[in-house]
């Protein structure tokens, strides 16, 4: 079953849900909104619709490996920034400055991506294992930080909402570590010789992917209700 | 509390505090003003007597102590200049002025004998035994007479509103007869005995006014001084109650955080030194409710600031 046009539905409500909520609210969810939104735009649309126009430019690829990485960076930027004021409680920074910096870290990127020789294959494949390794430790520092800030905020209204992005965190551990594992031993060309540590990685990383989208978007929603 | 009777009335019921005494006291001295300056205040009374313009007597009383002269005339300008005592002055004839200064520096023999318990016959004999010079004080309420005696024998009656010794005894009686009547009997010296110095012409009084001034000005100065401290601890412990009560009510809409915020806002927020209102509050409920959003929801955040400005707003009154 190709999961997807599936995966791609609710990452799009996850999206959607965590960009109404970065409305309005503090800076600190700014930058965890829009991480969650730039992993729609980085990996899952390129992922889910293989046959929009530009896809197969290698630039393109590389560049939707990069907004990857800089979705987990930006997210964990957020995560440090809210353990930063429930051991404070100083709330500093402007909204503004959270897109401004994104952006001229994406157009950095893009800039170095242009300057460069068209990217190999190999290229490309490195890039994704640096994105996915970015994943998979700043998934394990954000679980780590997130306990953290739930044990700072335990009393709060918001508390729970916390416990929950641990959960979206240790699926997206195993959606980007199964892809990483994959990637690390190059499981897809020795899929005949490993089946069933294809397949079941393979499994791993489609369930991780889809239960991380729907726990995003009902986090997010939870989240919403709480702050409401 | 001296007991006088009130004389003919010259002025009544002004604040010597908007006078300036040493003047006035001059040109009843120009005036050759005959009479006395009675400075009434709650627990305190000043006597200033003056015959044909000469101050003879100075007498100030307290609850506690008393004195005369130089050192009286120092107390009444201080207690005049503090504005605690009203100022009358009534005239008198000479001989009654003189009286009135003999009785005041007089041995009280009897005090506050109610009269109905008295043997008044038997009094009055003991005053002709014993060739007294002194006054009989009649009283009840705010009513008063004197009964003069020289050697033993009546010289006269002084009441309210007189300004002689008088011969006729009616007033004196209608207050003896009054319910609650007291009377004093007093030794006095006699007239030649009297030294009759005039402590305006022997006294810088002007130099006792600028003394009596300048401690006023530093009891002022201290009393100021005592009361800013007192408003300063009431501020401090108003602001502990408020403070207490932001806490609690933040503690209770979002845990221990909420205290810790409340405590970190309200620093920021209302200055130490600065009397702390409603007004005041104003940045630390947006401080807070600012802050508050990243812990709890609109709805939550909305209702402990409606509560913590309504508490407020009575702790304040």
């Amino acid at each position: 079953m190709n999961l997807s046009v599936l995966q791609v539905g609710l990452w799009l409500i996850a999206g959607a849900v965590s960009f109404y909520f970065s409305l309005g609210n503090a800076r600190v969810w700014t930058s965890i909104c829009l991480g969650f939104i730039l992993i729609l735009v980085g990996e899952i649309i390129p992922a889910a619709v293989p046959f929009l126009p530009g896809l197969d430019i290698p630039q393109v690829q590389a560049m939707g490996a990069i907004i990857g990485t800089v979705a987990i960076m930006v997210m964990t930027h957020g995560f440090m920034e809210y353990y930063v004021f429930s051991r404070t409680l100083e709330v500093e920074g402007k909204r503004r400055f959270v897109y401004l910096g994104t952006g001229l870290v994406i157009l950095g990127s893009l800039g170095f991506v242009l300057v460069n020789p068209v990217p190999s294959a190999r290229t490309l494949e490195i890039i994704q294992i640096i994105a996915n390794a970015n994943w998979v430790f700043l998934s394990l520092i954000n679980i780590d930080m997130i306990r953290k800030i739930y044990l700072n905020v335990k009393e709060t209204p918001i508390a729970k909402a916390f416990l929950a992005f641990m959960v979206v965190f240790l699926f997206i551990f195993l959606w980007k570590g199964s892809l990483l594992y994959m990637q690390v031993y190059d499981l897809q060309a020795l899929a005949a010789a490993y089946p069933f540590r294809f397949e079941f990685s393979q499994f791993c990383a489609n369930l991780g992917n889809v239960l991380a989208s729907l726990s995003v978007g009902a986090t997010f929603l939870y989240l919403a209700r709480l702050l409401r | 509390m001296i007991l006088l009777p009130r004389g003919n009335p010259v002025k009544e019921k002004l604040n010597p505090a908007r006078v300036d005494l040493p003047g006035a006291l001059g040109k009843l001295h120009q005036g050759s003003f005959t009479g006395y300056l009675r400075f009434e205040g709650e627990e305190e009374t000043g006597i200033l007597i003056f015959e044909r313009g000469r101050l003879v007597s100075a007498l100030y009383e307290d609850s506690a102590e008393r004195w005369v002269a130089y050192d009286a005339i120092g107390r009444i300008f201080e207690v005049s200049l503090l504005g605690k005592t009203t100022l009358d002055i009534y005239q008198l004839s000479p001989e009654l002025a003189l009286s009135i200064h003999a009785l005041l520096h007089g041995e009280v023999l009897y005090r506050g004998q109610e009269l109905k318990l008295i043997d008044i016959k038997g009094l009055l004999g003991r005053i002709r035994e014993e060739r007294l010079n002194g006054c009989l004080r009649i009283y009840a309420g705010e009513r008063i007479a004197l009964i003069f005696y020289d050697r033993g024998n009546a010289l006269g009656f002084f009441h309210d509103g007189a300004t002689d010794i008088e011969t006729t005894a009616d007033v004196s009686m209608s207050i003896a007869r009054l319910p609650g009547a007291k009377i004093d009997l007093l030794a006095t010296a006699s007239f030649d005995e009297l030294q009759l110095a005039d402590l305006q012409a022997s006294a810088d009084l002007a130099a006792l006014w600028q003394r009596a001034r300048a401690r006023v000005q530093e009891r002022r100065r201290s009393q100021e001084a005592e009361e800013g401290r007192a408003l300063e601890e009431r501020e401090a412990q108003r602001r502990r109650q408020v403070l207490e009560f932001l806490r609690d009510t933040a503690t209770r809409h979002l845990g221990k955080v909420g205290a810790a915020l409340t405590d970190k806002e309200f620093d920021k927020a209302v200055s130490a030194s600065a009397l702390m209102t409603e007004a005041t509050l104003v940045n630390f409920y947006l401080a807070l409710g600012k802050a508050a959003r990243l812990l709890a929801g609109a709805s939550v955040v909305t209702r402990m600031l409606e509560e913590m400005k309504s508490g407020v707003k009575s702790l304040l009154k």
